[in-house]
């Protein structure tokens, strides 16, 4: 199973760096780019354009480090720091709007209320997606 | 415009999704959860889940940086409560309810809502413009100076009919600024002016002495 374009929603935690690893076996040799995003949740209490240094600043060091990764396994990578009220509709719309062909997306172990949770964004991507999602657990 | 809809029924969606469509920035305060779900699928996350009365909530949407906000619940109270918070708490620079009662629309605007809309009082105005038999027409409200113009058309075997201005007892707050008579040849009415049948008169008046100035002019 090999694709052309896949988008690899990134969260900096532990499972970004597996799951870029298994992104870049699945793209396919010299066709395939993988664009990996670092959404930014920006408060309703500000504008969305508002510039929080520190959040910007971490999404570069964890972009940085996806890139580093990708350019390892010989893989052409584009980033990009998305602001958004909420995560899981601006991943739909990149997808959307690149017209990719895969989401892959880590999942970390999360619990919540003493129940094994995959959060709100994964499902939100899972229930709305266009293209299929793979979500990798680690 | 970031604008702040208290309220996810039909006329909050409605309005979201025309303002939406404008290209504002929008967001819907709405206890049903049920509700919100489904404003959530159809717009995208301009939805939250809660009560729009509360200072704390009002407070986690960034209301201090709202343009306006609009309180369309069906409640009136709770209309009421949400603009008075986003008024004086967040400094909101206009607010406008939505009032089901409107008896209540003074209140509002006592207590410093800048826009009050009553869905009784604009079906009330359509049809006194539409039915021509109605003898009375609001045409402005001075809502600052707490007065209006309205049009008394004389009726049909009005008692009035043929009475000079000065025999009737106008009420003092009341000022008579023209007479449309039927052969649509406006004048100024003097106290000699003799009404008939078919007239139009604009007149200067108050709320209060709305319902007396009908009765003097018309007998009903």
């Amino acid at each position: 199973m090999e694709f052309n374009k896949i988008l690899v929603p990134i969260t900096g935690t532990k499972v970004d760096e597996e799951a870029m690893r298994l992104a870049c076996r699945l793209t396919k040799k010299e066709k395939g780019k993988i664009w990996s995003v670092y959404v930014v949740t920006i408060k309703r209490s500000l504008p969305l354009d508002a510039e929080i240094a520190s959040d910007i600043q971490k999404a570069e060091e964890v972009l940085d480090h996806i890139e580093m990764i990708a350019e390892e396994e010989g893989c052409e990578i584009e980033t990009d720091i998305l602001q958004a009220r909420e995560a899981g509709p601006s991943i739909i719309d990149e997808a959307v709007e690149r017209g990719i062909d895969v989401i892959l997306m880590g999942v970390s172990y999360k619990k919540r209320f003493g129940q094994f949770s995959l959060g709100d964004v994964a499902p939100y991507v899972l229930k709305n997606s266009v293209c299929p999602v793979i979500l990798y657990h680690q | 415009m970031y604008i702040i809809i208290i309220g996810g029924g039909r006329v909050g969606y409605y309005l979201g999704k025309a303002l939406l469509d404008e290209g504002h920035e929008i967001l819907i305060i709405e206890k049903n959860a049920a509700f919100c779900n489904i404003i959530t699928e159809e717009m995208g996350s301009v939805c939250i889940c809660g009560d729009g009365c509360e200072a704390a909530t009002l407070e986690e949407v960034g209301t201090g940086r709202a343009d306006m906000l609009v309180a369309v619940t069906g409640d009136d109270e709770d209309n009421l409560v949400a603009c008075q918070v986003a008024k004086y708490k967040f400094k909101v620079p206009r607010t406008i309810a939505r009032i089901r009662n409107p008896q209540n629309e003074h209140i509002f605007k006592t207590l410093g809502i800048d826009v009050t809309v009553s869905a009784t009082n604009i079906i009330l105005e359509v049809i006194e413009k539409e039915v021509p038999t109605h003898p009375l027409t609001h045409l402005l409200t001075l809502s600052d100076k707490d007065m209006e113009i309205v049009e008394v058309r004389i009726p049909p075997k009005a008692v009035t009919i043929g009475k000079s201005i000065k025999d009737l007892s106008i009420p003092a707050g009341s000022k008579l600024a023209l007479i449309i008579p039927k052969d649509h040849n406006p004048h100024l009415p003097t106290p000699r002016t003799i009404l008939r049948e078919g007239d139009q008169i604009v007149v200067l008046t108050t709320p209060e002495t709305e319902k007396n100035l009908r009765t003097a002019l018309t007998g009903i």
